[in-house]
């Protein structure tokens, strides 16, 4: 049987909410141990450990439970730190060099430790100290600006998203630090900023600017960067029931207008090809518009994908949830956790065909790993063990 | 091609056959100093049709969008629909460590080049597919593009305001998760490949790519059994919302540190009857969001965003401006962080400013080694330095419009 990918890779784990959590993930579900730190004080919000956030984002994972404002518990700390091959936290900038858990410090325990810090802004700039969530990213990256169908009225996700991304970064990076470390022994130090992060992903509107010195505009539901039209958003039979249609070239604009079944106005010198497409696409919309305003968006989608054009329902979280194609990938998992009972998450993207992902295992209870980690792994004794237990250390 | 030394990934060599959906998860690879040989049809890949343009003329060879996503990369071309091109390219394929494609499902198996045959000779070869909905499954064969994966994946649903249409999230989101998740794949299969030997197929989908990527979205339906709406610029559980200043529009937490906040509109006269002790209890907050929000607006519109920003942060608000490319680009923060880079264009004699790196090594840097490649760019240097073709075959297999 093969091994998983990361398999003998050991992650301690400092990270808290979406960002850090999302990163470690993805080294948990394809074999790498996450021990994640946890504290009775840390335990909360998303941090819950019986919360359904948490059992999404830390399934996979050990927890361990470590007062890390008390000498005793930082000792420990530093000790698990040279079992390990990856230290990651996403805590304000100062917080681990406060606790002495620097780089600097952790590289004299491990000399050859990969540690990443991740941070709304990074380690260093005249930000470095400032507060963000996820919004706060994804308003001063553009993000925001650019969600929208007028610049003088942004929208916006409406949820943290940049979370995600910088997550995602996070393990990329982690992963290629592994990869240079297996070839010449060497760790090193990441600082991610979720700023810059999100920022790399909106590269071409940024260059749009540093470039071209155009002042860009949001888009609304038209392409960013394709030409296409009709492409948007129509709207169907039923309540607040959409689809999206996207129409690239003169084939695919043939073949819709057969399904429409060639209405006098496809055939408008207007509408003739591409370019004339573009230049009145609010006019196609709206004719567009009053034919699947007729039709089920699942109808819609059928029929115009057998047709071959890129068409989709809008589906809310329910429709995603009942999807054909993410049912027939298994793309949800149902997992049984100890308190929840049955539960549901999403599994993964990455689909490796001879090492896949696994996911049977739920989030942990709080310090449910203690006995494994501080006995087994790093060897303290039951009578120490005790001690700590007893001291609030590990708690 | 002598590469960066100090790279993570140096020694790793890449075959990038992807368009526009997954050209940004080579480049990622390629700045963290991976080999990346673009592999376009004759003429170049269809995604440099795609804008914006520098200077705002449409020409194949100053899309920025293509410039963007494949910096670091060697340019070839090759006609994978000719048998001639098919054999060149297994031979390719056998000095490769990874091959990143996004044809429609069951394209490469046509010509002979799936996953199963090019790894029988090579079989340490990774490739990873980068497809609309996937390998399998009954939308296997389905189109898709940014909006339809943003559709189908659940996050348009939650985007917009109650009285738009779905709104689809700015910058081709799409493309960009599903190459994050690809170059993740890549990266485990190498690592796996270290101790069995044996590359694998990574199969990645833009619907799956989205549908990870919906934070509250699938856990609250299952936990909660609610289906999410969208809600205009409020955060879904009302903890921000946008605000009009003087010059521009404030992110705000109406929820957070409610004394302070209080506080700085009554500073200024403007608390109303915030300070009343009703306003006290959370729930009576919540329950009246739409007033606080009121007198909020009223605050808010008397400042600019930068006096907001600066107010807020003091109080450790993590409030912020709504940014336009041109902001972001004037960053303070960015700018002493270094994040923009130049990227020389010798040809022109003129450089260009790029997005810099999403992430700070201490030892192996992120550097874009190059900008994207013109078309065919490197056609001698691979057909003739590394596939030893002479100058006459290559210009047979020009004239044969096979490259």
């Amino acid at each position: 049987m093969l091994v998983d990918a990361l398999h003998g890779v050991r992650v301690l784990d400092f990270t808290w909410v979406l960002a850090g959590p999302y990163a470690t993930r993805v080294l948990a579900d394809f074999g790498a141990e996450v021990i994640k730190v946890q504290s009775e004080k840390t335990s909360q919000g998303a941090e819950y450990n019986t919360s359904g956030y948490f059992n999404t984002w830390n399934r996979n994972k050990l927890s361990i439970t470590l007062d890390l404002n008390r000498p005793e518990g930082r000792e420990l700390a530093l000790k698990l730190v040279g079992m390990s091959d990856v230290v990651i936290e996403n805590y304000t900038p100062r917080v681990m060099a406060n606790w002495n858990l620097s780089y600097e410090h952790l590289k004299q325990v491990k000399p050859d430790i990969i540690m990443l810090s991740m941070s709304g802004m990074g380690q260093e700039g005249p930000w470095r100290d400032f507060a963000a969530f996820g919004p706060t990213i994804q308003a001063l990256s553009g993000l925001t600006y650019l969600t929208s169908f007028t610049p003088d009225k942004p929208i916006g996700l409406g949820y943290s998203y940049a979370d995600h991304v910088a997550g995602l970064l996070a393990a990329l990076s982690i992963l290629a630090a592994l990869e240079y470390r297996d070839r010449t022994g060497d760790g090193q130090y990441i600082d991610i900023s979720e700023y810059e992060a999100m920022c790399t992903l909106l590269g071409p509107a940024i260059m749009d600017y540093t470039v071209n010195h155009n002042y860009v505009m949001p888009q609304g539901n038209r392409p960013d960067y394709a030409s296409a039209a009709p492409y948007g958003c129509y709207p169907c039979q039923g309540d607040d029931r959409w689809c999206v249609i996207a129409v690239f070239n003169e084939e695919e604009w043939h073949a819709l207008c057969r399904v429409l079944g060639n209405p006098p106005w496809t055939k408008e010198e207007r509408f003739s090809h591409l370019t004339q497409r573009v230049k009145h696409a609010n006019e196609l919309d709206e004719l567009l518009g009053q034919w699947t305003a007729q039709h089920s968006p699942e109808e819609i989608m059928e029929r115009l994908q057998n047709a071959g054009i890129a068409a989709g329902v809008v589906k809310n979280a329910r429709d995603v949830a009942q999807d054909p194609q993410l049912a027939a990938k298994n793309f949800f998992a149902e997992v049984l956790h100890p308190v929840l009972g049955k539960t549901t998450f999403d599994t993964t993207p990455i689909r490796l065909n001879s090492t896949p992902g696994r996911f049977q295992r739920a989030a942990p209870l709080l310090g449910q790993d203690n006995r494994y980690v501080y006995r087994e792994l790093l060897g303290v004794s039951e009578h120490e063990l005790s001690s700590y237990i007893e001291d609030g250390i590990i708690g | 091609m002598q590469r960066e030394d100090k790279a993570a990934l140096t020694g790793l060599r890449i075959l990038d056959l992807a368009d526009e959906k997954a050209s940004f998860c080579t480049k990622l690879l390629g700045d963290l100093g991976a080999e990346v040989i673009k592999v376009e049809r004759p003429g170049g890949d269809k995604s440099r049709a795609m804008g914006p343009f520098w200077g705002n003329t449409p020409h194949p060879e100053k899309s920025l969008s293509f410039w963007h996503n494949n910096t670091s990369k060697l340019g070839i071309t090759l006609n994978l629909d000719s048998e001639e091109g098919q054999n060149i390219f297994r031979r390719l394929a056998q000095r490769t460590d990874v091959i990143v494609e996004s044809f429609p499902p069951g394209y490469l198996d046509k010509l002979g080049l799936s996953y199963q045959t090019l790894s029988e000779p090579n079989p340490g070869l990774i490739v990873a597919s980068v497809t609309a909905f996937g390998q399998s499954g009954p939308y296997r064969e389905y189109h898709s593009c940014d909006i339809v994966a943003a559709a189908v994946g659940g996050q348009m649903y939650v985007c917009g305001a109650p009285d738009t249409p779905p709104l689809k999230p700015g910058g081709e989101q799409a493309y960009y998760l599903a190459s994050l998740f690809g170059a993740i794949g890549i990266l485990l299969a190498l690592r796996q490949r270290k101790q069995s030997g044996r590359g694998q197929h990574i199969d990645v989908s833009l619907q799956e790519a989205v549908a990870s990527a919906l934070e509250h979205v699938m856990v609250r339906h299952y936990y909660e059994g609610i289906v999410s709406r969208r809600q205009g610029s409020r955060h879904w559980n009302n903890s921000f919302c946008l605000l009009p200043g003087k010059d521009g529009y404030i992110l705000l937490s109406p929820f957070m540190q409610w004394e302070t906040l209080v506080e700085l509109l009554d500073n200024e006269g403007m608390a109303a009857d915030l300070k009343d002790e009703k306003w006290r209890e959370e729930r009576y907050r919540t329950q009246n969001l739409d007033y606080i929000i009121q007198i909020l607006e009223r605050w808010t519109i008397t400042h600019t965003t930068a006096e907001l920003f600066e107010l807020g942060q003091l109080m450790r608000l993590p409030w912020a401006p709504v940014a336009s490319p041109a902001e972001v680009a004037n960053s303070p923060q960015l700018n002493a962080r270094n994040f923009f880079v130049s990227v020389a264009y010798p040809e022109d004699n003129i450089s260009l400013t790029y997005p810099g790196a999403p992430y700070k090594f201490s030892r192996t840097p992120w550097k874009i080694q190059q900008r994207a490649p013109l078309i065919g760019e490197h056609n001698t240097w691979v057909y003739a330095q590394e596939l030893g073709f002479s100058q006459e075959e290559l210009d047979g297999l020009a004239a044969r419009k096979v490259i």
